[in-house]
């Protein structure tokens, strides 16, 4: 049989050449795409991680859900020396925020304001790259502080204007000063500029009496993948009960979601187009069959059964889909991992990103075998799928009738 | 052996077209037989070979082969009759495309399970019988009416069946053609008890056959 179907394949060239090219080229667009797919979320995260979140954070257990200056880390200096000790951290900082209100000579608003160590922030966050207007913090910049765009806009603010900020102190006491607005930020994200300011720990400390305290640690590590690895080491490192470590996919169980949201639609417009080239190929297949049904009569009517049949047409797609699989995995194979080592820069887009405080131009492609050969397993398997109708075509005449069939 | 019980095929049944193509046929073929089926066109000689060969369904009645009922067969079992105990040589050759003379010669013979060096000496033996050795690794669409007969022939005799089943095999041959055809058909009967039966108008075969079966709208005429 095999020897059979390289022939039809070899005599019938219009159909073969339209199956291989599909394949090959449905193959390759199928593997890119899906690389680049990957890839985009992969970088969204990082992008997302670089903003201010951590893709780990150590709480004080119960100051995420209840909140309050008795769930606040007491000791960060014993936490953090130990963090020192921990591969794979690439960095890491605490950041005590607190809640208060914000009042300008126009308007009031109530504010997250963070107290931040600025250089540290620098090697971790993107929050100093989101900086539109006047200068970001440092370790000596005072009552300045560093205010969302959206906040900036509510208060009827500008760059250098005044701010009182009214608050609980961790010893909850109240806090009450006067800060200067010295720098403005957009990261994007309109809840966040609307509703976030920073200041300088070294000053906020001594108003907010927190020297040595935080809501938490941010840490940042060195490869996202080792994520979950990393953290159990924290957590085996630290060895508290009273402390939990947490990493990126708890801490942004939204955008995790939205990310899975975004998947499943590229996944649709994905398969969408893979049901188109399935058409064609069965089509095509179909065609090919329709003008063999003599040819199809003949063989069964001398004694070829109907798995004889099926075997003909499944060696036929099988020859045809593995040579065109064959040489399409190294070209996709190479585009993507070219890709993922020079990400593709668009450059209308580098000046988007920049307003949006997401330092990254680039959009690398995520070059991973497992999913490259799930990729292949999916082609292959729709191009053994399209033999089916005309199988079932081949097989609703009788031999007999078949022979005539012209 | 070959019987048939009662037999009759309809074609459009039911219809205001239909065809009673084959009515009421009695009939037994011993083993070995070298008969002839004939009668005007369109009289059935080759619904009644189809019939035979389990390659059509009848309507009503039954025919044995040997013991076994072909009606009461699967089609997975009649398909084996065919390839194991049949040779088929069509009325319109029936040629397989995409192989070469050789191969299409041999391809029963393959199908059954002969060794390799067996098929080639089988096919160089009846294809320089037919005269169209010097054609082997030529293509189907590439021969003439009378050649691709041949090799029609060729092929159902190859793999020596224990029937032959030849609907009109030489109506695109020469007598010189049609007379080595009817040598070799004869040689394969006597010396390997080959069962073989036609359906023809010629002459040639008239003669050369033990028995006529002659056929009227369907309908034996003398058996
Ligand atoms: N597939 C078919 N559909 C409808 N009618 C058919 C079919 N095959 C044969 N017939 C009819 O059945 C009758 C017998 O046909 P058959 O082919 O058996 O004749 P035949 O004796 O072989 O004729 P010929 O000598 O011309 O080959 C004819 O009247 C023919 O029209
Ligand atoms: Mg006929």
């Amino acid at each position: 049989m095999f020897s059979l179907a390289l022939k039809n394949i070899l005599f019938y060239k219009g159909r073969s050449i339209t199956t291989f090219v599909l394949t090959f080229l449905s193959t390759i667009l199928f593997v890119v795409y899906v690389s680049m797919m990957d890839g985009s979320h992969k970088s969204m995260l990082e992008n997302t991680l670089k903003i201010y979140t951590g893709a780990i954070e150590i709480y004080h257990k119960d100051y995420r859900d209840i909140g309050g200056n008795e769930y606040l880390i007491q000791d960060v200096k014993t936490i953090t020396d130990k963090l020192l000790h921990v591969e794979g951290i690439e960095a890491f900082t605490a950041r005590y925020e607190t809640y208060g209100l914000l009042s300008s000579a126009e308007n009031s608003a109530a504010s997250m304001v963070a107290g931040i160590e600025p250089d540290k922030e620098k090697a971790i966050s993107s929050i100093s790259l989101a900086l539109k207007e006047g200068a970001f913090l440092s370790d000596d910049s005072g009552s300045c502080l560093y205010m969302g765009e959206g906040l900036v806009q509510k208060l009827k603010l500008k760059l250098g204007g005044e701010v009182a900020f009214v608050g609980g102190a961790s010893d909850n006491s109240f806090a009450a000063d006067i800060f200067k607005v010295c720098g403005i930020f957009k990261t994007g994200s309109f809840e966040f500029d609307l509703s976030t300011s920073f200041v300088s720990r070294s000053y906020f400390d001594k108003l907010m009496l927190s020297q040595n305290k935080a809501s938490y640690i941010t840490v940042k590590v060195d490869n996202l993948e080792h994520v979950d690895t990393i953290n159990k080491k924290i957590v085996q490192t630290l060895d508290s009960e009273k402390l939990e470590s947490l990493t990126w996919k708890t801490l942004m169980k939204t955008m995790v979601e939205a990310m899975e949201v975004d998947s499943i639609f590229g996944y649709i417009s994905l398969s969408l187009f893979l049901i188109v080239i399935f058409f064609v190929i069965m089509i095509y297949g179909f065609i090919n069959v329709s003008s063999r049904i003599k040819e199809f009569g003949v063989l069964r009517c001398i004694g070829l059964c109907n798995s004889n049949i099926f075997s003909l047409l499944f060696y036929e797609i099988f020859i045809l889909s593995t040579l065109a699989i064959l040489l399409a995995t190294p070209i996709a194979g190479t585009i993507c991992y070219y890709y993922s080592l020079n990400p593709i820069v668009i450059e209308g887009i580098a000046e988007m990103y920049k307003d949006y405080g997401i330092v990254s131009d680039e959009i690398p492609f995520d070059f991973d075998i497992f999913t490259i050969t799930w990729n292949l397993a999916v082609i292959y398997g729709l191009n053994f799928l399209s033999i089916l109708y005309p199988y079932v075509y081949i097989n609703s005449f009788r031999p007999i009738e078949a022979t005539k069939h012209v | 052996m070959i019987k048939l019980q009662n037999v009759h095929k309809y074609f459009f049944k039911d219809e205001p077209r239909e065809v009673h193509a084959l009515n009421d046929i009695n009939l037994t073929i011993e083993d070995g037989e070298f008969t002839l089926f004939s009668g005007p066109s369109g009289c059935g000689k080759t619904t009644l070979l189809n019939a035979i060969g389990a390659l059509d369904s009848i309507d009503s009645g039954k025919i044995f082969l040997d013991d076994k009922e072909i009606g009461s067969l699967s089609e997975h079992e009649r398909t084996a009759i065919r390839l194991h105990e049949m040779g088929f040589v069509f009325q319109a050759y029936n040629l397989i495309p995409v192989l070469s003379v050789e191969e299409n010669i041999g391809f029963i013979m393959k199908l059954r399970g002969f060794r390799e060096s067996e098929i080639k000496q089988r096919v160089l033996e009846v294809s320089s019988m037919l005269e169209i050795d010097n054609k082997l690794s030529s293509l189907p669409h590439a021969l003439s009416g009378g050649q691709q007969q041949r090799v029609a022939v060729a092929r159902a005799v190859a793999s020596k069946p224990k029937i032959i089943l030849a609907d009109e095999p030489t109506a695109n041959l020469d007598s010189k053609n049609s007379q080595k055809l009817m040598d070799m058909m004869r040689e394969l009967n006597e010396k390997e008890g080959v069962s073989i039966l036609f359906a023809s108008h010629d002459d040639l075969i008239r003669e050369s056959v033990r028995r006529i079966i002659k056929l009227n709208d369907g309908a034996l005429v003398d058996a």
